[in-house]
């Protein structure tokens, strides 16, 4: 069975899109498209995609595609997505899902009443070290999660954070969580698995360290923040840091067993054992044996590599692998709606405390 | 007359005003992206007494910004163009920001489109050049790029941007005047166009050899757009823009080396760089973008192909280098060695 996809908003994530679904076979790109032509023009150009639209409603009557992938500014996801939804298309949706959580409910609801499948592109839990951490998890390794870290570096002075300095009317600005609510996802994403409370108790503050930063001269982008989660069984604590350097993506994971430490940028996951060595040699070895588990995950990447599976977006590679399998066996989608409805809550739930005059 | 320099805070539009200082324009309007630009503005204004600066800040990727930009002027000189950042933000800043601006144009009550004369600048990335033979000389009359999906996005950004300017001109009547210029360097500027060859990880790798650099002295190339912007006879004309004297790649990279800081470089011969760039994009295609194509062979071909270059039709309008490319150098040398001293 071969699928027709289409994507709707050709900014700079779509590029990803375009070639993450090249990579599935049974998948084939119809079209792209984009409120302002130009720039579903260059996307199409530049990627040999066969046809580009400005208007959506035309691009789901002439191609009509059986997957929408919808990588436009959130404030046109709840939009975009009822529109496809009610051609017929399921929905591959870029992060962040919606300004507000009653939006990504909303979102979710006119999929569910359109019979449609929906996902987020939430592909950090599907890249490699995540798969192992769930893997060492679900087998009793770690034991029971006590406590969570979840670190996320950013640069304000990358491609996206250049863009987003330089323009007073960028879209991240105009969301009610700011810079934060466009990557705080992943951060989330990567504690929920380790909790299971609903409405755990949330403390966040932030703050901007570094004003010059904003070049639009508007200084109202806060560019450090820290989170403290406290659920019932297990506690987290996640921090974002655009100032930090080296630019790092880690997570420790405190079990009542071993701890686990996952380096996202370096792609490893190491394990910090109990120590049995007696006295003074209990100190001498541990280096040794943590410079061994180094090794073995860097010939493991060596080997990924040579087998070219170590792509930057390989969990996102994955996690559309699984979803367009959803479709064709009619299976349940691989993030649970419940899940996605999980980390907006407790994202809405941050901004509240961290952006408080501009929630709505 | 009122004269609108959109980007005129940048690396060029600095110069560019300053030459419309000199050149008798006493009543322009700066766009400007970043306020704390406008202080260096404000003191080549000073030093022509009579002469008005008017400031607009804001992006041209907002149409109010536009409309406000463009209102009762009459000569636009527009240099705003994405210069590095994602595909798409590169057309966003280039296609877009025009588009933008030529609709502000055409919007305006204040004054008729037909008795406006707008200077665009292009680049020689718009040229199709990788399938000439090497040696051939490019000129305005060689054609533009017709596989702009081939080649760098910059190029391509830049192609999209000039064939929009001309289709509004068709459309419009308006005055269009089009500057190409080769690598624009100078004082404020990069150390390297891709035309020497690359930085990849601590090596560089020198690609350029023995062929021709078409450099522009920013003072000179600031030059050729003011003179070209008020000749009578410029309107509907492309013009390359170039300085006479023109260095190798070799000799760019020698003299930077002697004036600058030693850097670790390999040399590639032609042949050699289109065996790497067959191979990586082989690798590339068999891993499905693992390592990204850095170099084509459509890219290496239009790059490290070598040509020669031609500003005749630039001297037509009575151009002449105003800084010898020796003294161009040195400065641009000075420069760098300085900012270099600075770096942490």
């Amino acid at each position: 069975m071969s699928l027709r996809a289409a994507i709707v908003g050709c900014g700079k994530i779509a590029d990803a899109h375009v070639e993450e679904i090249r990579k599935i076979s049974s998948v084939q790109l119809c079209a792209v498209c984009d409120l302002e032509p130009i720039m579903a023009e260059q996307l199409a150009v530049r990627c040999g995609v066969p046809r580009w639209y400005s208007d959506v409603a035309k691009l789901l009557d002439e191609e009509k595609p059986d997957v929408i992938h919808i990588t436009t500014p959130p404030q046109s996801h709840l939009s975009v997505t009822r529109q496809a939804v009610a051609a017929g298309c399921h929905v591959f949706l870029e992060k962040p899902v919606a300004l507000h959580h009653c939006d990504a409910e909303a979102i979710v609801a006119a999929a569910i009443a359109a019979g449609r499948k929906l996902t987020v592109n939430y592909w950090p839990r599907f890249e490699a070290p995540a798969l192992e951490l769930r893997r060492l998890y679900e087998t009793g390794v770690l034991g029971d999660p006590v406590h969570v870290e979840s670190s996320y570096g950013y640069d304000l002075a990358g491609e996206f954070g250049m863009a987003l300095r330089r323009d007073p009317e960028h879209w991240v600005r105009q969301l009610p969580g700011k810079l934060f609510q466009n990557v705080l996802d992943h951060v989330l994403n990567r504690i929920t698995p380790f909790l299971d409370d609903d409405q755990p108790f949330i403390h966040a503050v932030a703050y901007c360290r570094d004003a010059s930063a904003d070049q639009a001269g508007r200084s109202e982008l806060l560019d450090e923040l820290r989170v403290i989660i406290r659920g019932a069984h297990a506690s987290a604590y996640a921090t974002f840091s655009a100032n930090a350097r080296p630019i790092g993506q880690t997570l420790r994971v405190y079990g009542t067993k071993n701890t686990a430490f996952v380096d996202f940028m370096a792609r490893t996951v190491v394990l910090e054992r109990k120590q049995t060595f007696p006295s003074a040699l209990g100190r001498l070895f541990p280096p040794f044996l943590v410079a061994k588990d180094y090794l073995r995950q860097g010939l493991k990447n060596v080997n990924s590599f040579s087998h070219a599976r170590f792509h930057f977006f390989d969990g996102m590679r994955r996690l559309l692998g699984e979803f367009y399998l959803s479709i064709e066996q009619d299976s349940a989608p691989p993030i649970a709606y419940g899940e996605i409805l999980r980390v907006t809550s407790m994202m809405e739930r941050i901004f509240e405390q961290v952006y408080p005059e501009v929630q709505v | 007359m009122k004269v609108l320099v959109t980007g005129a805070g940048g690396f060029l539009g600095v110069h560019v005003v300053e030459r419309l200082l000199a050149h008798g324009y006493t009543d322009i309007r700066c766009l400007l992206r970043d306020r704390a630009k406008a202080a260096r503005l404000l003191a080549l204004s000073e030093l022509h007494p009579g002469s008005q600066l008017e400031f607009c800040y804001g992006n041209l990727r907002s149409k109010s910004i536009c409309a406000q930009a463009v209102a009762d002027v009459s000569l636009v000189v527009h240099l705003v163009a994405g210069m590095k950042g994602a595909p798409a933000e590169l057309f966003a800043d280039s296609v877009v920001a025009s588009r933008n601006l030529l609709y502000a144009l055409e919007a305006r009550d204040s004054m008729p489109l037909a008795q406006t004369r707008v200077v665009l600048v292009s680049s020689f990335g718009v040229y199709c050049v990788a399938s000439l033979r090497r040696g051939a000389r490019i000129d305005e009359m060689t054609p533009l790029e017709d596989h702009p999906e081939l080649r760098d996005t910059y190029s391509y950004s830049k192609l999209r941007q000039e064939q929009l300017f001309w289709e509004y001109q068709r459309k419009s009547g308006f005055e269009l005047v089009v500057l190409r210029p080769g690598v624009i360097y100078g004082p404020g500027g990069g150390a390297f166009s891709t035309r020497v060859g690359l930085q990849i990880g601590p090596v560089f790798f020198h690609l350029g050899g023995s062929n021709l650099l078409p450099l522009s002295f920013v003072v000179n190339c600031a030059e050729a757009i003011v003179l070209a912007a008020g000749h009578p006879d410029s309107a509907g004309q492309v013009y390359n823009v170039h300085d006479d004297v023109l260095p190798t790649a070799s000799r760019y990279l020698r003299e930077y080396k002697r004036h600058v800081k030693r850097i670790r470089s390999i040399r590639l011969p032609y042949f050699a760089t289109r065996m790497l760039a067959r191979f990586l994009e082989g690798y590339n295609r068999r891993s499905q973008g693992q390592l990204p194509a850095v170099i084509t062979r459509y890219k290496a071909a239009a790059a490290w192909g070598g040509n020669r270059f031609d500003n005749a039709k630039l001297h037509s309008l009575g151009w002449r280098q105003l800084v010898a490319t020796r003294d161009a150098m040195a400065q641009t040398f000075e420069y760098l060695q300085k900012a270099e001293a600075l770096r942490p």
